[in-house]
């Protein structure tokens, strides 16, 4: 059975978002190769933007040519991917793990008859089950689910699946001719955006590498010691809620209960004590790294390496390391 | 305006997780459960709207299974909320989170409902899937990750912020509109002991759980695990920063393979 899987395309200014080339690879897994994954775009230049899945090796695209998709709310989307999903007659559906994917899975799902699950970091399918693994508790534990036939729609946590091999080909484009989305579900609309400073870095949810800072820095203009660190990695940069409470940084740098949750590949935690409430935010990360100079701090119980010492020593030093490193 | 709220008993933050005997979901036994993190600025968020415009009620919703979902609720009246409605889910361990939507839905339409809101996500299966499903089946537009959500009465408007990837987005939308909030900006309230002890009078109504839809994708938890614990962080031992630098770099290469 050659079952196709949809991805949803989540479009950055210059390129598919990492978390969608993450969604390609992992559907090519699950439907036994590349071709058998077709992509969706919705908006203005989906028809333009449709061959940056062909890099991919994803041969067709459904795209929705409805500008009216942009800056507004996911309900205006959702009868399109429906439609796409229809037509292709799939039972499946990944979305990249960005705030994109978790607002749309949920409407989706419920729309399309479908169960859904978010956070997703496995999938194996035996027959017609699927088996989904993902954390839980920020990380504290680990719930299998199980689909036994039906329909799925499954965002994927940033950076869980390998990206998607290039092997680029021709796409075919599909368009697809979607209802009218009901003048009401198209009511709330963006009415502008203020770019997060540090807007040009990686976004924190997708970003791989994270160096965030904390009380350790002790005032707001040493924080430039943490920036300097992330920009040196090409790292997003994240802040303890001490920190953004104190207004040092804005509240959308925020890592933990209340703030985001972040799986990065490398999560560098700088003068931070490791509280439950920012541990459950980015324990899941997969190598965590703590810069301390309290050896008993609790974030050494959850990192892989530590260093004890003084962040106002050892963080110029480390920027400069790697900057050398990485020829800068 | 009429306020509907939904909230979920969570495990208090510092519990001690264990699975169930089975190993397919958490252990119940000798959990806490309590109205915590994003639903408690739910609550917050719902009762500043309702102080800010005179006439105003809001109404809890829950579902869940017995005793914990009545406890959750009766601790939002003793925030301020007017009523509540417990939909009782039995005692399934973990549902479809798609089905408790459809639920919650069932539960909520016959409500008044000007604006219902919702934590993005709840602290402990985080599936954050509840209110866009919830919302479609209302057939209410919904947006997510809202922070700073006021009423602009002169327009008969939602106004609010979206903190995402990219930065603050600023919207508006008019009523009904489901929201789910981002986090716990608005430092919520805890409730006074008069309040708490008049909570425990405050009649609950319950929803009988509702039969499954046939023929949809549903899923459910077969296994809980908890990790290995830990073993502690190796430390790097240098005796100049620039050495830390370099041994931590090394590190980061070749061993653990993560260094961009
Ligand atoms: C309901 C609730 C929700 C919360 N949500 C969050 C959340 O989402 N995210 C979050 O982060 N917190 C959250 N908190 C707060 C949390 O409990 C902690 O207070 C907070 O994380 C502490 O931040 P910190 O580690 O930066 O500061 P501190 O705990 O003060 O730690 C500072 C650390 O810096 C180290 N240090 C000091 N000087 C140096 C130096 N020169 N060199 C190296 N190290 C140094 C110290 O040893 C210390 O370990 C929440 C709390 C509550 C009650």
């Amino acid at each position: 059975m050659t079952e196709r899987v949809l991805v949803v395309g989540e479009l950055l200014t210059d390129r598919l978002s990492g978390s969608t080339v993450e969604a390609i690879g992992a559907g090519a897994r699950l439907a036994g190769g590349a071709s058998s994954v077709v992509g969706f775009l919705a908006g203005a230049t989906a028809r333009s933007r449709a061959p940056e899945f062909g890099r991919y090796g994803v041969t067709e695209v459904a795209i929705l040519e409805d500008p009216a998709c942009e800056g507004a709310p996911v309900a205006a989307l959702v009868t399109a991917v429906v439609a796409a999903a229809t037509e292709l007659g799939t039972e499946t559906i990944l979305l990249a793990g960005t705030s994109f994917g978790r607002d749309l899975a949920g409407r989706l799902a419920a729309r399309w008859g479908a169960t859904a699950a978010t956070g997703v970091t496995e999938i194996t399918r035996v027959g017609s089950t699927l088996e989904l693994r993902r954390p839980v508790f920020g990380g504290r534990a680990t719930e299998t689910r199980r689909i036994e036939g039906g329909r799925a729609v499954l965002a994927l946590r940033p950076h869980a699946f390998p990206s998607a091999t290039e092997a680029p080909c021709e796409t075919r484009l599909r368009p697809i001719v979607a209802p009218a989305v009901p003048e009401l579900l198209r009511a709330a609309h963006r009415t502008g955006l203020e770019a997060s400073p540090g807007g040009a870095g990686p976004g924190l949810a997708e970003a791989a590498v994270v160096v965030s800072g904390g009380r350790g820095l002790r005032a707001p203009e040493n924080f430039r010691l943490v920036e300097e660190l992330a920009a040196a990695l090409g790292a997003a940069v994240g802040a303890s809620r001490a920190v953004t409470d104190a207004g040092w940084r804005p509240s959308s740098l925020q890592v933990g209960q209340t703030g985001k949750a972040v799986s990065p590949q490398l999560y560098i935690a700088v003068g931070i004590s490791g509280a439950i409430q920012h541990l459950v935010g980015m324990m899941s990360s997969r190598v965590i790294v703590a810069i301390n100079s309290d050896a008993s701090a609790p974030i050494f119980k959850v990192a892989d390496y530590g260093v004890v010492g003084d962040l106002f020593q050892i963080l110029p030093a480390l920027t400069n390391e790697v900057r050398r490193v990485r020829g800068q | 305006m009429e306020i509907v709220v939904c909230v979920k008993p969570v495990p208090e933050g510092e519990t001690r997780l264990r699975a169930s005997a089975d190993g397919a979901s958490l252990d119940p036994e000798a959990v806490k459960f309590v109205l915590a993190g994003y639903d408690e600025s739910a609550v917050e968020q719902a009762l500043l709207l309702k102080e800010s415009l005179p006439g105003s009620k809001v109404h809890a919703v829950s579902l869940g299974p017995a005793p914990r979902t009545e406890e959750v609720l009766r601790a939002a009246i003793a925030l301020g909320c007017d009523a509540a409605t417990w939909v009782d889910s039995g005692p399934a361990a973990s549902p479809d989170p798609i089905d408790v939507a459809r639920a919650l839905a069932a539960a909520l339409a016959p409500l008044p409902h000007d604006l219902v809101l919702l934590g993005k996500q709840a602290g402990d299966d985080e599936e954050g899937l509840v209110p866009a499903a919830l919302a479609e089946f209302l057939g209410v537009p919904d947006v997510g990750h809202v922070v700073d959500l006021r009423w602009d009465a002169g327009r008969s408007r939602f106004t609010f912020r979206r903190a995402v990837e990219a930065g603050q987005e600023t919207w508006e939308a008019p009523a009904p509109l489901v929201v789910a909030l981002q986090q716990a900006w608005n430092d919520p309230r805890t409730a006074k002991l008069p309040a708490i002890l008049k909570s425990r009078k405050v009649p609950i109504a319950r929803v009988p759980p509702v039969a499954l839809v046939p023929g949809v994708g549903r899923s459910q938890s077969v296994r809980f695990e908890l990790p290995p614990p830990r073993s502690g962080a190796r430390l790097v031992d240098f005796q100049t920063p620039e050495q830390a630098a370099e041994k931590l770099v090394k590190l980061l290469r070749e061993e653990a393979k993560v260094f961009p």
